[in-house]
């Protein structure tokens, strides 16, 4: 009686080969994936980094840019930080009715074109709107303005820090803050001493994701400020203006900058960095 | 069976002031309702309540805690109406299955954290034999120092209630033992009262003064652990409760006296005795009944074995033939064929070896009727 035939020997020869041939394009389509992403953050880097922080010595235009740049991306993560955490905390623990309706409504900002945006914010904020003219009237103007850039930059962003703060309170199991509670903590006092806590890596992740979608706004931004210009402006003036070689340098030190939120990230979810071990 | 908590000079009489009292609560979480769920707990006293997983039991005490809300119905503890209070005013403190030891604090500062003062942390953490483990972090401990410390944090609080949902569930036997140990020990010093859930009818029967059978959110009996065991008021609360004996039937008041019964002579009390027939056999019983279709339920160890038809007065004899024996360590479970009606007596193993009881053997099976309970 013949001895019992392994799996890899039941397998016949024109499965095995196929099997081959279907191995090699996955591979094949996946390494044109990655180049495909990776090539031109490369040429772009390659092309104009060393250029780009140069520039950063001599060029007074792209280094007040990148300041303004970065002091509005900041200041617009921390209105989110204000406004949005308690919206991302009710989404994650409420049950209340609608709850799904503010969800998708929250969400919408990011799946519409970002000129769209700007738009849609022009129509609440602009001078010739009751808005804008009564803020305007108050000596607070948006378009055209710094509190332009931060409107812009808090309505495309807010809504990825929502989302990934939600993420972070709902890894917190709300037992914990039963507990708490059950052990004389206000509704407040249990938020601030166990859930925040136990939050606060995914929350601040959830910041920094929003800082770096707010340095990289554009379209929103053009349509409600075009000066004083932010990085992104500024690129994409250079290159209508002077072409891709005069771009070319701010460009570069947009995705230089873009490292830094990527790194701290990393940092943030360390271990994710090393391959898992099994136990 | 008594409980081993009691003290000879019980001081959980029925008499004493609630701290639990609910009355009519209804809760919803998700799709899940608990209805008209009504008892009191005593003060001092060590309430059970027990079902099935999915039962509610960990919404009953989470509504108590104040983390689910009251829909309906009044909840009082001590003196104090609390249907709609928050959890930190209720003078509570709750011990779940899984610890929920804050992550971000180390073995003491769990332990303080909602403590009355420093100097009752540390007494609690020597109380649990922590002292050693106190600036460790809570990961590192094991599950039944996870317990410990949790036990040893709702305490800290000087609770007058705690409530504990399934506390040993997640311990292996021997830590189990340790940590129900600890807790019975702290128990008897401070008399605070305790409303455990547990889906193990034999810790109903360990610990508790008074037990409650919760199925499907519903309340089915509330009654001291006994009085479950003995006058389950259906056939399913007799069944989760491990009545072996659970026979559906026809009972028939009937005029008759026996040697092993006697009736009641109260006449807004009067038990009368009962023919109840299942599969052609007829057992005797003693008690309130309504003639019809009802079920009889019979402890294991309500029935005694014996290998010839003794000079016993009890009124239930039969003789049958042994079919199963199943040995748990001193006590073995011997399933006698009875003209087709299976009993199952729980005798002792070393009687079992001296009667020579086998499969095929006969015998006979005798119960008293006081030991058949109708429902």
């Amino acid at each position: 009686m013949p001895a019992e035939l392994t799996v890899e020997e039941r397998r016949t020869p024109v499965a095995a080969r196929g099997e081959g041939v279907l191995n090699v394009l996955v591979a094949l389509a996946a390494s044109l994936f990655l180049l495909f992403l990776v090539a031109p953050l490369v040429g772009l880097v390659g092309g104009g980094g060393v250029r780009g922080v140069r520039a950063l010595a001599t060029d007074a235009e792209l280094r007040s840019s990148l300041a303004l740049t970065i002091a509005t991306a900041t200041l617009a993560t921390l209105l989110g930080i204000v406004g949005a955490t308690p919206v991302a905390y009710a989404l994650a623990r409420g049950r209340f009715r609608g709850r799904a309706i503010v969800s998708a409504m929250i969400d919408l900002p990011l799946l519409i074109p970002h000129p769209v945006a700007g738009i849609a914010l022009l129509l609440v904020l602009g001078r010739n709107t009751p808005l804008g003219s009564g803020l305007w009237a108050l000596g607070l103007q948006i378009t055209g303005s710094v509190t332009g850039i931060v409107c812009a930059m808090l309505f495309v962003s807010a809504p990825l820090y929502v989302s990934a703060a939600r993420e972070a309170f709902d890894r917190v199991d709300p037992r914990f803050e039963g507990v708490a509670r059950t052990l004389g903590d206000s509704r407040w006092r249990a938020l601030r001493r166990v859930t925040l806590p136990l939050a606060w890596r995914g929350i601040l992740a959830a910041a920094i994701v929003m800082w770096a979608r707010a340095v990289s706004e554009f379209g929103a931004i053009v349509i409600l400020v075009y000066h004083p210009r932010v990085a992104s402006v500024l690129s994409y003036e250079r290159f209508t203006a002077y072409g891709l070689r005069e771009a070319l340098p701010v460009a570069a030190i947009l995705v230089l900058l873009a490292l830094i939120p990527l790194a701290l990230l990393r940092a943030l979810r360390g271990d994710d960095l090393l391959p898992s071990r099994r136990r | 069976m008594t409980s081993c908590l009691r003290d000879a000079d019980d001081v959980h009489t029925h008499q004493a002031r609630p701290v639990i009292a609910l009355e009519g609560i209804h809760a919803t979480v998700g799709d899940f309702e608990l209805a008209d769920i009504s008892f009191v707990v005593p003060q001092g006293a060590y309430g059970i309540v027990i079902g099935p997983t999915g039962a509610g039991k960990t919404t009953l005490v989470e509504s108590i805690a104040g983390l689910v809300p009251i829909t309906r119905g009044r909840l009082t503890l001590g003196d104090t109406e609390l249907t709609h209070a928050a959890p930190e005013q209720r003078r509570l403190s709750i011990v779940y299955q899984h610890a929920y030891l804050f992550p971000h604090l180390n073995v003491r500062e769990n332990v303080g954290y909602g403590s009355t003062s420093s100097r009752v942390t540390v007494e609690m953490l020597e109380r649990f034999g922590l002292g050693e483990v106190a600036g460790r972090d809570v990961r590192a401990l094991s599950g039944g120092e996870r317990q410990l410390v949790a036990l040893a944090r709702a305490l800290a609080r000087r609770p007058e209630v705690l409530l504990l949902d399934e506390p040993f569930a997640a311990l292996d036997p021997r830590r189990r033992v340790t940590v129900r140990r600890e807790l019975r020990t702290i128990y008897f010093e401070r008399r605070f009262t305790v409303l455990q859930v547990t889906h193990d009818f034999h810790e109903a029967g360990l610990l508790g003064d008074v037990a409650m059978v919760l199925d499907r959110g519903r309340m089915l009996q509330v009654g001291e652990p006994e009085d479950l065991f003995r006058r389950p008021s259906t056939p399913v609360v007799a069944d989760f409760l491990g009545a072996e004996n659970v026979f559906a039937g026809v009972a028939q008041p009937i005029r008759d006296e026996s040697p092993d019964w006697k009736p009641s002579t109260d006449a807004e009390d009067v038990e009368h005795a009962v023919a109840f027939t299942t599969r052609g056999i007829t057992l005797y019983a003693l008690g309130h009944v309504i003639p019809g279709a009802a079920h009889a339920v019979i402890r294991a160890d309500d029935i005694s074995l014996s290998r010839s038809a003794g000079a016993s007065s009890v009124r239930n004899q039969f003789r049958g033939r042994v079919v199963e024996i199943a040995s748990a360590g001193a006590i073995t479970r011997v399933t006698v064929d009875v003209s087709g009606l299976q009993l199952v007596a729980a005798v002792t193993t070393r009687s079992v070896d001296e009667l020579r009881i086998a499969p095929g053997v006969e015998v006979f099976a005798a119960f008293k009727a006081t030991a058949v309970h109708l429902c």
